[in-house]
């Protein structure tokens, strides 16, 4: 997706105590263009296929990715809500540290969007918490007192699920979880199998003289994100399956150092557990959660954004926008 | 440089094999793939450890391995019937609280392990603190917090390694602001737990060291197949607090002045003999020895040829005892 960025920092959106630390403006204008691109990956977009004669996803476009050309201004702080509203159509949240604080809701929340749709505004948040679904988090909005439908929801989770499924992965393969429900429920919709998830959380190894630890064979990717129940049974798993098994893939659902779990600190993030996947592989994932902009062409493409919508992101994260 | 190198690495072979034993004082041995696989002593390595030093060699042992104390690397030395003095030892877990004793580390700050029972043996032989890892009374401090769900263990007391973590409302994850440093190496009982504590210490602790015993991806844990190596707890670490750390270990040679220390030997007239290109080679060149790569562990000559590779031992052979059977003492 093509955008040009100019990025105004919040101060006044929200209340003083609740506001974003980042706000950027992204318009979108025929004439000029910028791409904003993950350099962890290149962009999705139909460029890697599955390849049903050779059992492995390959390249089908040898084209260059775009540069990875992040163009921000430097932030200024926010002093006419009234015109960045009005400037923009569409308004996209990230959750954690937006909108709620783990299971606490931010202060001003529910009437600033309220606000924004009684203007006409249409809402879209985009979360790199894979730990649930878009429907788990439909529930989650719903029961802090938000209508948010799970149209208007694209969780890392999903974002997984719909790789895959641009890539025309084969239905016959299976997927390695190293993740949350989220995952396990998104690609389930998605009509993919899976192994693995929290309850391999529970495996133990004991490194024994003649103890082997197996693998399916028929693991054609494997999916990491952010997981409370991570073990070391889990990395060597996920490490046979990328090493051994031809041409599957790595996919991580996001890289977050950090992220607001709870509402009191900070917890290590997905990035930690890909991470792990990294040392052990020494092979870098494809990243399918922000700052990839595989999620944003998707929402984009599904709600037809090209159409000279600008739209505002707004989020909590620098590196994560 | 003397003479014989070449750019390309050599075959051992029983020329070149007599001159690198007559060119060479001490041989240095990396454990893992080299010695043993796992529990499983490699083929021949006893006779030809015994013709080396009956020869007059000295020998030396740098593992990366940190999961043992050196004491605890001379009894499995012990256990598989070779004798092995401690002070021969050089691992990773040594590195670590070596590292901290050179430079100063204060008494008074702890270290939090995410690693095994080496490290801390090693820590508290150089009158260090350490919390974390299997061994630890930390759980007893942690039974009234509020966040942490116990299940104690009554066979072993792998406590952090049993800790789980619930993410509610109002509760805090707390960690002891005295740390002052926190040491990653190999911990097959690592869990998000360790994860959080050693990413809230590097992250709010003014000061707190980051220290990796090493990156090894990964090692012959056993002797069927190949396991995740530190290099997964460290990177999982870097993921979290975007730091990088201090490595101890191979390639570093921080061990290296150790090591010169005690034998008085030019480094010049040492081999390392070992079966990664990217520790135990680098290792041995940067610190100016020869170099003596086998395949008895995680690399093989394919690794050892493709052109992706630029690491060039001096010498390769199949397994140590190779050295034994061409010498035809």
């Amino acid at each position: 997706m093509l955008c040009k960025v100019a990025s105004v920092s919040a101060s006044t959106l929200f209340t003083p105590q609740t506001c974003p630390r980042f706000l950027s403006q992204i318009s979108h204008s025929k004439t000029r263009f910028c791409h904003i691109s993950n350099p962890l990956c290149r962009s999705a977009r139909s460029i890697v296929r599955w390849n049903n004669s050779t059992g492995s996803a390959t390249r089908m476009d040898t084209a260059s990715a775009p540069s990875s050309l992040v163009a921000r201004a430097s932030a200024q702080p926010l002093k006419n809500a009234d015109q960045l509203i009005d400037s923009v159509e569409t308004f996209i949240f990230d959750c954690d540290g937006v909108i709620w604080k783990g299971d606490s809701l931010i202060d001003g929340v529910p009437q600033t969007l309220d606000m924004l749709r009684s203007k006409g505004k249409r809402l879209i948040f985009v979360t790199n918490n894979s730990t649930k679904s878009r429907k788990q988090y439909g529930k989650k909005f719903e029961t802090l007192g938000l209508s948010v439908t799970e149209e208007e929801i694209f969780a890392s989770s999903f974002a997984a699920a719909a790789y895959l499924k641009s890539i025309d992965f084969p239905k016959d393969k299976k997927v390695y979880v190293i993740g949350e429900d989220g995952i396990l429920k998104e690609l389930e919709l998605a009509g993919f199998q899976y192994l693995g998830g929290p309850e391999d959380g529970g495996k133990k190894i004991e490194l024994k003289p003649g103890f082997l630890m197996e693998h399916d064979e028929n693991v054609g990717a494997v999916v990491v994100g952010f997981d409370r129940y991570f073990n070391y049974y889990k990395v060597q798993y996920g490490t046979l399956c990328i090493r051994e098994n031809p041409g599957c893939l790595f996919i991580a659902t996001n890289r977050d150092a950090v992220t607001h779990l709870t509402d009191a600190q900070e917890w290590a993030g997905g990035g930690s557990m890909v991470g792990a996947l990294v040392g052990s592989c020494q092979r870098e994932p494809l990243v399918v959660g922000k700052p990839s902009t595989f999620m944003m062409d998707y929402v984009a493409k599904e709600y037809v954004l090209e159409h000279l919508f600008s739209f505002s992101v707004l989020c909590d994260n620098i590196d994560v926008p | 440089m003397d003479n014989e190198t070449h750019n390309a690495s050599q075959l051992l072979s029983p020329h070149n094999a007599r001159n690198l034993f007559d060119s060479v004082d001490a041989f240095l041995f990396d454990c893992d793939g080299v010695i043993w696989k796992g529990d499983a002593l490699i083929d021949g390595v006893p006779e030809t450890l015994e013709m080396l030093r009956s020869k007059g060699k000295k020998l030396v042992f740098v593992t990366n391995n940190s999961t043992k104390s050196r004491r605890q690397y001379a009894n499995k030395f012990r256990s598989l019937g070779i004798t092995v003095t401690e002070d021969e030892i050089f691992s990773s877990s040594f590195a670590a609280a070596m590292f901290l004793k050179v430079n100063g580390f204060p008494r008074e700050k702890k270290v939090y392990v995410l690693g095994e029972e080496g490290i801390l043996e090693e820590l508290e032989l150089a009158g260090f603190t350490g919390i974390g890892g299997p061994f630890t009374f930390f759980h007893i401090v942690r039974l009234s917090c509020l966040l942490i769900g116990l299940r104690l263990s009554s066979i072993s007391s792998l406590e952090d390694g049993t800790k789980t973590v619930q993410l509610k409302p109002n509760s805090l994850f707390e960690h002891d602001k005295s740390v002052g440093a926190v040491v990653v190496g190999l911990d097959q009982y690592v869990n998000y737990y360790k994860l959080q504590y050693g990413t809230l210490c590097i992250r709010e602790n003014p000061g707190c060291l980051f220290i990796a015993t090493n990156r090894d991806a990964v090692g012959h844990m056993t002797d069927l197949q190949e396991w995740p190596g530190a290099g997964c707890m460290v990177a999982a670490i870097c993921g979290s607090t975007q730091k990088e750390p201090i490595v101890v270990g191979k390639p570093s040679t921080f061990m290296m002045d150790f090591l010169l220390q005690k034998f008085h030997i030019s480094t010049s007239r040492m081999c390392m003999v070992g079966d990664r290109l990217d520790t135990d080679i680098l290792f041995g060149q940067n610190a100016g020895c020869k170099t003596l790569l086998v395949f008895s562990g995680v690399t093989t000559q394919s690794t050892l040829q493709d052109p992706s590779n630029d690491i060039r031992p001096d010498y390769y052979t199949s397994k140590v005892s190779d050295v034994l059977n061409l010498l035809e003492f």
